[in-house]
């Protein structure tokens, strides 16, 4: 944190505030941006697909390849895992639409299942023809681009779910984070359901039981993500402005899990120094421990989780943004780069000095 | 707009974590719909010196259900938080059954030493946040007559070796004279607090106060000539002593005179008594469901360590933990019930807390009403919600020190 940082390379959508943006698995140069109009509160959406690469002057800059239209604001996106082109969107009227950036102006295919804001989409890179979504309808969905309809829906809580995220270790594994500050893991494999009791209808709405279910937090869990090199550490972060890094391993998972549903996580480190609720947590595809944060405070952060020298956990603070930022996105090709965006309609792309 | 609602939610929850944000109420809400206590009886002379420790747990168990107004099924786990008996599970399961709890509800005992009752309330708390059940029941039992405290086995020659945890096998007096030897804690200081403890006691026991709390307790008398067993109904604490003073107190002689600064005394430290304690959790949903009185949420609880040699300062500590944990300060606390383990720790905790002592303790603690170590965390919410209602007060935070070197704390809002 010593020398100045260098100027982020800026993407301005004037009107269009940015939710999630994600960088495309298949070309290091290409990112997409979930966006709505009026702040996401109302109205219409945007999917913006933008390039990274020389500007003016040889330094690196953004520029605005294409945009798509849709009936409502988009809250998140995921690429195809299996398709350079494509990528799906979760929008606030409940659908899903996959995209295919080679055509123009409308959707290749449409779903409407869920009942609320969809606020999560996450495509699988171990079993790379499905993806999921999470809803404020309390429901998790997996889905597969060729069929019409959803392959099955999990019951996962009783509140808005935030985000749902496949592991990228064990296939059929699923964490989810909701407004009941729970992170939960479902293992798809053996669904098993919350017995009935006084409060609970199995008959019409079975509450899938959790593998493991964390009580992250007394307040909202707005994000997690699972560590892409330790299998079984997952971070949340929400309202109570702390990330915590949950090791999971005592997590039992199938047919044991349906049997023992368990409660439990161990809180290994607490990043703290947010100010207001963090929105969105992303561990590194490169290095183990280092986590990128996005918040409300109009910060993206970057911590690590070896103490620093100085005794803390912080590395980087990236400040230019001037409204909420709510997304952020490591590069998969160049070490080290990452993509913010949020309520400034403007995307960035940096490389913290670390 | 709902969808407003929600995202506005983030920001507000988030810059408002404080007293007004801790008394907003949500359907996943853990709360407490009763709280109630035995009377204290002196460990050995007093009211329950021949009820055993399983009679002790039947007979709480039996009044929690009494003043519980639920059907007993209802509840999906029992946590008793007990620590002397040796076997207390097989008690504590049998005692259930006994007192008239379906056998489908399963009962576990815990123990955290002095904190053991808190721990029960945290377990059950935490089984009801996690989804687990709906409705539990949290016990604190200790039968000191029955199991007195004499210490841990002899430790082995590692431990021996290692210094902080050869503390861990020291009687809980020295670490009391450590703390007074090493914080400068003056035998006038404690004794004036001890006899404070005395007179607030006092005071509210002939107020009635306690009425509210204590639940009239069926304890066994035995004839010691010809060993028949009647039952009488006991209704009052028998360890508060009338019409203490701190010149008085100042006349007894040390407990300790083998460990310096030797200012522990028989008037300055807990009392080693009898008792139980039950309070009945669930989510508020549940409770509005069943159309049930909401006493009191439990927001949540901390746990920390120290060195074992000055364990007693563990509520210093513990404190300062569960209030930034739910983002309030010590000036938003109306009611603080910290347990009396030693006159010593009792002093150091409200002077290096800076907390006023008019919201401490203001009906007694430890001191002048006993400490019956598995039953006092839970005691404490019993008396302290009682009190808050009586005070009209909206947040209370139970602490303890723990032997071998741990400290809890508990926030509790009022309803």
């Amino acid at each position: 944190m010593n020398r100045p940082p260098a100027p982020p390379a800026v993407l301005h959508t004037p009107g269009f505030a940015h939710y999630s943006a994600a960088w495309s698995p298949f070309h290091n140069t290409r990112l997409a941006v979930a966006s709505s109009a009026n702040y996401g509160l109302v109205g219409n959406g945007r999917l913006h697909l933008a390039s990274f690469g020389a500007g003016p002057g040889g330094m690196p800059g953004l520029s605005l390849d294409k945009f798509y239209e849709t009936q409502d604001g988009l809250y998140d996106l995921a690429w195809s895992e299996t398709h350079e082109n494509q990528l799906v969107t979760a929008s606030g009227d409940g659908s899903l639409r996959l995209w295919d950036i080679m055509l123009n102006d409308l959707p290749i295919r449409a779903w409407q299942e869920h009942t609320r804001e969809v606020f999560s989409v996450d495509w699988s890179n171990i079993q790379k023809d499905v993806f999921i979504s999470s809803s404020w309808d309390g429901t998790i969905k997996l889905w597969s681009p060729d069929r019409l309809h959803s392959i099955t829906t999990l019951q996962a809580h009783t509140a808005c779910v935030y985000q749902a995220l496949f592991s990228p270790h064990q296939p059929d594994v699923v964490a989810s984070c909701s407004t009941d500050g729970t992170v939960k893991i479902f293992d798809l494999r053996s669904p098993s359901y919350v017995p009935s009791g006084p409060n609970v209808n199995n008959f019409t709405k079975p509450l899938l039981a959790a593998a493991l279910t964390i009580p992250a937090s007394g307040t909202e869990i707005l994000s997690l993500d699972w560590n892409k090199y330790r299998p079984w550490l997952i971070a949340s972060a929400g309202v109570d402005k702390v990330i915590k890094v949950w090791d999971c391993r005592m997590v039992k998972i199938g047919p044991e899990a349906a049997q023992t549903p368990a409660v439990g996580g161990i809180c290994e480190t607490q990043f703290v120094g947010h100010e207001y609720a963090v929105r969105k947590v992303q561990w590194s595809p490169h290095r183990a421990g280092l986590l990128a944060s996005a918040s409300y405070d109009m910060t993206c952060r970057i911590w690590t989780t070896n103490q620093t020298l100085n005794g803390t956990h912080l590395l980087y603070i990236h400040d230019p943004h001037t409204e909420f930022v709510m997304g952020c996105s490591w590069s998969l090709y160049d070490e080290g780069f990452l993509a913010s965006c949020g309520w400034d309609c403007k995307l960035n792309v940096f490389r913290p000095m670390l | 707009m709902e969808r407003v609602r929600q995202l506005a939610s983030h920001l507000t929850s988030a810059s408002s974590k404080d007293a007004a944000a801790l008394q907003r109420k949500s359907p996943d809400d853990v709360v407490i719909t009763m709280a109630v206590r035995s009377p204290l009886c002196k460990a050995k002379k007093g009211g329950l010196k021949d009820t055993r420790s399983d009679e002790l747990m039947t007979e709480m168990f039996r009044q929690a259900i009494a003043r519980s107004a639920i059907d007993p099924a209802l509840i999906g786990d029992i946590t008793v938080g007990t620590v002397l008996s040796p076997s207390a599970t097989y008690e504590a399961r049998a005692a259930a059954l006994a007192a008239g709890i379906p056998e489908s509800v399963p009962v576990q005992t815990i123990n955290r030493f002095c904190s053991s009752g808190l721990m029960a309330v945290t377990d059950i708390s935490n089984k009801i946040r996690a989804g687990q059940i709906q409705v539990g029941l949290a016990l604190g039992v200790e039968s000191m007559s029955q199991n007195p405290d004499s210490g841990g086995p002899p430790p082995s020659e590692e431990i021996k070796a290692h210094p902080a945890a050869r503390d861990c096998t020291m009687p809980m007096g020295w670490t009391s004279e450590n703390v007074a030897g090493d914080f400068n804690i003056s035998r006038e200081d404690m004794d004036e607090f001890a006899a404070m403890s005395f007179q607030r006691a006092e005071r509210a026991d002939k107020a009635g106060y306690f009425t509210h709390e204590i639940v009239p307790f069926t304890a066994f008398v035995n004839d010691p000539t010809t060993g028949e067993r009647t039952k009488k109904v006991i209704t009052k604490d028998d360890g508060i002593r009338q019409g203490t003073t701190k010149e008085g107190l100042l006349k007894v002689r040390p407990a300790f005179p083998q460990w310096q600064p030797a200012r522990t005394t028989g008037g300055n430290a807990s009392q080693i008594t009898d008792g139980a304690a039950a309070v009945l959790l669930m989510t508020r949903r549940k409770a509005e469901e069943l159309g049930l009185k909401i006493l009191a949420k439990h927001v949540t609880t901390s746990v920390t360590g120290l060195a074992p040699r000055i364990m007693g300062i563990g509520p210093s500590l513990a404190i300062p933990m569960v209030l930034s944990q739910v983002g309030i300060s010590k000036d938003d606390v109306d009611l603080f019930e910290i347990n009396e383990a030693f006159a010593s720790m009792y002093v150091y905790c409200v002077r290096t807390l800076g907390l006023d002592p008019e919201k401490v303790n203001v009906n007694g603690g430890a001191i002048a009403l006993g400490h019956p170590l598995g039953c006092t965390g839970a005691r404490q919410i019993a008396t302290g919600l009682n009190e808050l209602a009586r005070r009209n007060g909206k947040i209370l935070v139970t602490s303890m020190c723990i032997g071998t070197g741990m400290g809890a704390a508990a926030v509790f809002v009022r309803d």
